[in-house]
């Protein structure tokens, strides 16, 4: 019997199931990012915002790098739908904490993926998942000397606007 | 043709010689491509199996389900949801797709 499915198609279905959801999650995160960038933009945090609406475009990225892999393996790549995004920020100190919640999030979710393939023997998977896992030891990192520089700056007086200032070291 | 898996109401088959499957819906007969299963797995283990037992969600218990770019339309009952999912998951592990034990729904 010829194999038709497995012709057409190199991973699991699980892991493509795994890998829409971290789509989805990727969308979502670009989609927060940007409402990130709008509140630093209305409260004066320039650029704060110019580095979110980077990191919205890095996002989308990460999602079209796992959209282009589920074609080239002859899955069933799903359009995200992205609901529920907080524009609600109490403070530029709870932006980027709120920033490495979400990051700390998605490594979580990547190393779900990475686990679960390595279970199944989906090979193909989990080394496309290795730039991932990489990238997000970069991005912890970011936010993590982001916030160790806010700590060391402090909120008081100039604080805020020397903290945004900063923030520039952070944008290639 | 193959069988691929048969499920109390469903059958799937694989056409080697024309690359592509055919699933019998009892009443029809649906030719679709391994995306186009794919597309119906999608549509299928979505269905959320729960709302049909509660009646602010699903007051019938019915689904439609549209497939192969809204070519097909059935209307299902529960029993045929759930007939339905379970031939989807074997389906997917004949064919070395999946490497998940299917959650046995019922026999
Ligand atoms: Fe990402
Ligand atoms: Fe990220």
């Amino acid at each position: 019997m010829k194999d038709i499915a497995r012709q057409s198609m190199s991973i699991k279905v699980e892991s493509m199931d795994l890998l829409n959801g971290q789509i989805k999650m990727e969308a979502h995160a670009s989609a927060t990012y940007l409402a990130m960038a709008s509140w630093c933009e209305q409260n004066g945090f320039f650029t704060s915002a110019k580095f979110f609406f980077k990191q919205a475009e890095e996002e989308r990225e990460h999602m079209m790098k796992i959209f282009n892999f589920l074609v080239d393996t002859g899955g069933n790549p799903i359009s995200p739908e992205v609901t529920g995004i907080n524009h609600d920020y109490s403070s530029i100190v709870d932006v980027f904490e709120s920033t490495l919640e979400h990051e700390v999030k998605v490594t979580k979710s990547i190393h779900n993926i990475v686990k679960k393939a390595r279970e199944i023997g989906d090979f193909a998977t989990e080394r496309f998942l290795d730039w991932f896992v990489m990238e997000q030891v970069e991005e912890e990192n970011t936010i993590r000397d982001i916030l160790d520089m806010i700590e060391v700056t402090g909120t008081e007086g100039v604080g805020l606007q020397m903290i945004d200032n900063q923030v520039a070291n952070w944008i290639e | 043709m193959n069988v691929i898996f048969q499920s109390t109401y469903y059958t799937l088959y694989q056409a080697a010689d024309q690359r592509c499957f055919y699933l019998d819906f009892g009443q029809k007969i649906v030719r679709m491509s391994l995306c186009q299963l794919l597309s119906l797995r999608h549509k299928v283990m979505n269905i959320d199996i729960e709302n049909h037992f509660d009646s602010d969600f699903n007051a019938h218990g019915f689904e439609v389900l549209m497939l192969c770019n809204k070519e097909h339309l059935f209307i299902l009952n529960t029993l045929e949801v759930l007939d339905l999912k379970k031939l989807v998951s074997h389906s997917f592990i004949s064919l070395g797709l999946s490497a998940e034990v299917p959650e046995v729904t019922f026999s």
